[in-house]
């Protein structure tokens, strides 16, 4: 799964400790989201997005090996 | 996702001064070997079952017994299983994730080396490494939840 919360984090110019403590997680977890490496619930994605102010599809992608997992 | 049966993170701390004085004397048990010589702490106790060496077993009676080695476990026991299985500061769905999975780390090393002592380990050694098993697991299960841990942030610090 790509994301963009990197991007949006840019235009929005808050830092990961900042997203972290608007979605209730730790750093740890935006930052590992952020690198792939983890795959998050839905509804913290939800929130993410909501951050943001988009759907959640602008901003979490499908690849093509997430069928194959 | 929030992990179910967690302890609050105060608990962290009343582990840990649990498991100092527990590990002293521990350390002081198998060093010194009998415990007895230790200090005076033989008292009654009552006892579902026990058995003296190479006597048959008694149940439900009230022994004399050196209660070192039960403070011990105990302070070791409730000690680790308190900083194991308290929350993080910060306890979310990435901090679950890594717990689940050190406990499973945990357990099968914990297993693997029972299997191999199983195998290669008899008599009153053998009786030991149970003994140790009782309390590796969860010792395990923390030195690879914390190291787990270690990374998840030090990766931060390599990122902006």
């Amino acid at each position: 799964m790509k994301n963009s919360i990197k991007v949006e984090r840019a235009k929005k110019n808050i830092t990961q400790a900042q997203l972290a403590e608007l979605v209730h997680v730790s750093r740890q977890t935006i930052n590992a989201i952020e690198l792939g490496k983890y795959n998050l619930s839905t509804i913290l994605a939800l929130k993410i997005a909501h951050v943001f102010g988009q759907s959640i599809h602008h901003i979490f992608e499908l690849e093509e090996s997430d069928w194959n997992s | 996702m929030k992990t179910k049966y967690l302890l609050p993170n105060v608990y962290k701390k009343i582990g840990w001064i649990l498991i100092v004085p527990g590990m002293l004397m521990a350390v002081a048990m198998l060093i010194f070997q009998s415990s007895t010589e230790l200090n005076g702490l033989s008292f009654n106790v009552f006892a579902i079952a026990n058995s003296e060496f190479l006597e048959d077993a008694t149940y439900f009676s009230i022994i004399n017994d050196n209660i070192y080695d039960e403070i011990c476990s105990l302070l070791l026991i409730l000690g680790f299983l308190f900083v194991a299985f308290s929350k993080e500061k910060h306890e979310d769905e990435l901090i679950s994730k890594i717990r689940l999975e050190a406990l499973v780390w945990a357990t099968y090393i914990n297993y693997g080396i029972l299997l191999f002592a199983i195998i290669f380990v008899y008599g009153l050694p053998f009786f030991w490494v149970m003994i140790f098993n009782m309390f590796t697991i969860l010792l395990f299960f923390l030195l690879k939840f914390n190291w787990e841990m270690y990374q998840a942030k030090k990766q931060i610090s390599d990122e902006k």
